[in-house]
């Protein structure tokens, strides 16, 4: 067991690790000018990014998996995907201002209560499900459907937070829940712009052009980010907040009495006992609870 | 029906062509070819209608990337106009260059919308659900769950807000959504339990690769760990060669994993899809493009690929054998045109 969570934490770092410097590719091509790489790589970075993110979602996806989805889980994540789902079909119908969406904070309370790996298939599948339904499945899915998966798995980072306030089940829960959604309400869009990012400009001041220092690159995209997309994201993190502070602890200790409903173990049947023989009462019933 | 892998290899070319040109002429052609296969594909609509119509997103891109482009770039000889330097970030020079590459962009980008429109109309969702590898059924079970329950969850969501309309409750402020999203998730969750002890009573279990968990734990490790130091070569020091060898290596390795756990993976079909010569006329039509766009063929100027109108716009050049391999692209118009099953929608409809 000790093992195959060595395996499964390095399998985790791996992936973050390359999916953090696909996404970062376009900084790095201009330092790789250097070595006098960079023309010939400008032009397959956009295919190579989505190649590499999308064998970093395949390689996370087999993990998470892995590891029993047993019948339990299964129902629990389809049903909840599943509810997740209807609420950005209502947000398509009724949009909501800027990039506001109500999916995340429900993907960062099945991380948060459930553990990772749930919350890694909640953000990813949610996408996927969500885009199914309104038929907007296109190139930007494997980026939203990794990046939805890395707030799932990121959000058990709250629990040694709220520990340190001793707040399990108070405000302070929700606060750092709170400010870890409006985090993320900033970091998904600086995240997916990245996608598009290299196709879509190329202004000097702010544009994905090789011949330049990674801090330059970074300060183009900072930049770009600023005039293009700030006030988008601004209005998802506030959305983020607002809905934690509002429907937050009721969801989550409803999430956590199932939570301890859905941890039940089936045995099997009892041989039938020979007549004249008084059953043992303290067996218990065949589903414990 | 035609085979969803012959869509998905199509898509694929679609979406590598569209990234391997910004040539204009070729583009032309690769939207021309969209534009048949989507009014094809869209007539017979089976799946969900995108919200907004490809052509309708590329008039709105195309103007709104190179206005976008020339304002904020301000590269290239061809000066239009001039905005104040005094005006932060957007003042300096209109280049008509800066107008082109924006212009382009937002083709590629309507390009790859209707390329995925047109896969949402013609594939149904079990048919995008079977194209999850077969390693994967947990996730695919789990999509199949939910693709079902959403419109029970709907019609339960509808069901609680009319129930709170009935006493007086208004939608004013987003704490109001409380007794609206936790009846849902309540309920849900509900549903899910019944769902998971029907699904055990049934003898649902796992899959067979649990004692095979270490060792595909593995060869993931290996196999990412490979693509990383490859990728690491190729960046860092500039081995280009052994660099790529070993990110091949590794994402054969981490394939390999899920084409092995797919083979453990007992399934049964209700619906066969057969592949028929429909399906490999789509396929042939992608492979002609890759073949002459991609493999180091003699007589071929690849070189118009990689048009750029930076420093000043140039006419584009153009390869007759390199725009003619585009119509492969369109094969499944005429595919779809003579499908007896869409033809049949079409009449149900």
């Amino acid at each position: 067991m000790q093992r195959q969570r060595l395996l499964s934490i390095a399998i985790y770092g791996l992936t973050s690790v390359i999916g953090g410097l696909a996404f970062i590719y376009p900084f790095l091509l201009p330092s790789i000018e250097a070595v006098g790489m960079g023309q010939a790589h400008s032009n397959d970075a956009p295919l190579l990014l989505t190649a590499l993110v999308s064998l970093c979602f395949v390689a996370l996806l087999f993990e998470t998996q892995g590891q029993a989805l047993g019948a339990k889980l299964i129902a629990l994540l389809g049903v909840l995907v599943a509810i997740n789902s209807v609420l950005r079909f209502v947000e398509t119908a009724v949009p909501g201002p800027g990039g506001y969406s109500p999916i995340f904070f429900l993907i960062i309370l099945v991380g948060y209560v459930y553990g990772g790996r749930m919350g890694f298939l909640m953000g990813a599948l949610t996408l996927i499900v969500s885009a199914l339904i309104t038929g907007t499945v296109g190139p930007w899915l494997p980026y939203q459907m990794f990046t939805a998966g890395w707030i799932g798995l990121s959000a058990p980072l709250c629990h040694p937070v709220v520990r340190l306030f001793d707040g399990e089940g108070r405000r302070a829960e929700i606060v750092t829940l709170a400010i870890f959604a409006a985090l993320w309400g900033l970091v998904y869009g600086a995240i997916m712009n990245l996608w598009f990012w290299p196709f879509f400009t190329s202004d000097p001041g702010q544009s994905w052009t090789p011949g330049i220092g990674i801090v330059e690159g970074v300060q183009r995209y900072a930049t770009f980010y600023l005039v293009t997309s700030l006030q988008w994201d601004f209005m998802r993190s506030a959305g983020n907040v607002l809905l934690m502070l509002a429907v937050g602890a009721p969801a989550i200790r409803a999430l956590r009495r199932f939570r301890r409903r859905f941890d039940f173990a089936y045995r099997p049947a009892p041989e039938p006992m020979p007549t004249g023989v008084v059953p043992d009462v303290a067996a218990g019933p065949r589903r414990a609870q | 029906m035609t085979h969803p892998l012959a869509w998905g290899g199509w898509l694929l070319t679609t979406l590598a062509a569209l990234s391997l040109t910004r040539n204009p002429l070729y583009l032309t052609l690769i939207l021309l070819s969209l534009a048949l296969v989507s009014a094809a594909a869209h007539s017979s609509a089976s799946g969900p209608m995108p919200p907004v119509s490809p052509l309708r997103l590329t008039l709105l891109v195309v103007p709104i990337a190179a206005l976008f482009n020339a304002a904020f770039s301000h590269t290239g000889f061809t000066v239009l106009f001039r905005i104040p330097e005094t005006i932060p970030i957007i003042g300096g020079r209109i280049t008509l260059e800066a107008l082109t590459f924006g212009a382009l962009n937002g083709l590629v980008i309507g390009g790859f919308f209707a390329a995925f429109t047109v896969l949402n109309a013609v594939l149904p969702i079990r048919s995008l659900i079977r194209l999850v590898p077969r390693a994967f059924y947990p996730v695919a079970l789990v999509i199949s769950i939910a693709v079902t329950f959403v419109p029970t969850t709907l019609r339960q969501f509808q069901q609680i807000r009319e129930a709170q309309a009935i006493r007086g409750h208004r939608v004013r402020r987003i704490r109001d959504w409380l007794p609206l999203f936790m009846p849902l998730l309540v309920g849900g969750l509900e549903r899910a339990l019944q769902l998971a002890e029907a699904m055990t009573a049934r003898g649902f279990a796992g899959g067979d690769n649990q004692g095979r968990q270490a060792v595909y734990q593995t060869a993931l490790v290996g196999g990412l760990a490979a693509v990383l130091a490859g990728w690491l070569l190729r960046l860092a020091w500039g081995w280009e060669l052994p660099g790529a060898g070993l990110m091949l290596a590794g994402a054969g390795a981490v394939i390999g994993v899920v084409a092995s756990a797919g083979r453990r993976t007992r399934h049964t079909v209700y619906r066969v899809e057969r592949w028929s010569r429909r399906d490999a006329l789509i396929l042939a039509g992608a492979a002609m493009l890759l073949v002459v766009w991609l493999a180091p063929l003699p007589g071929i100027d690849r070189q118009s690929l990689a048009f750029t109108p930076y420093p000043r716009l140039q006419p584009p050049e153009f390869d007759a054998l390199v725009g003619a391999a585009i119509l492969g692209l369109a094969v499944p118009a005429m595919v779809i045109a003579d499908n007896p099953i869409i033809d049949s929608r079409k009449s149900q409809g």
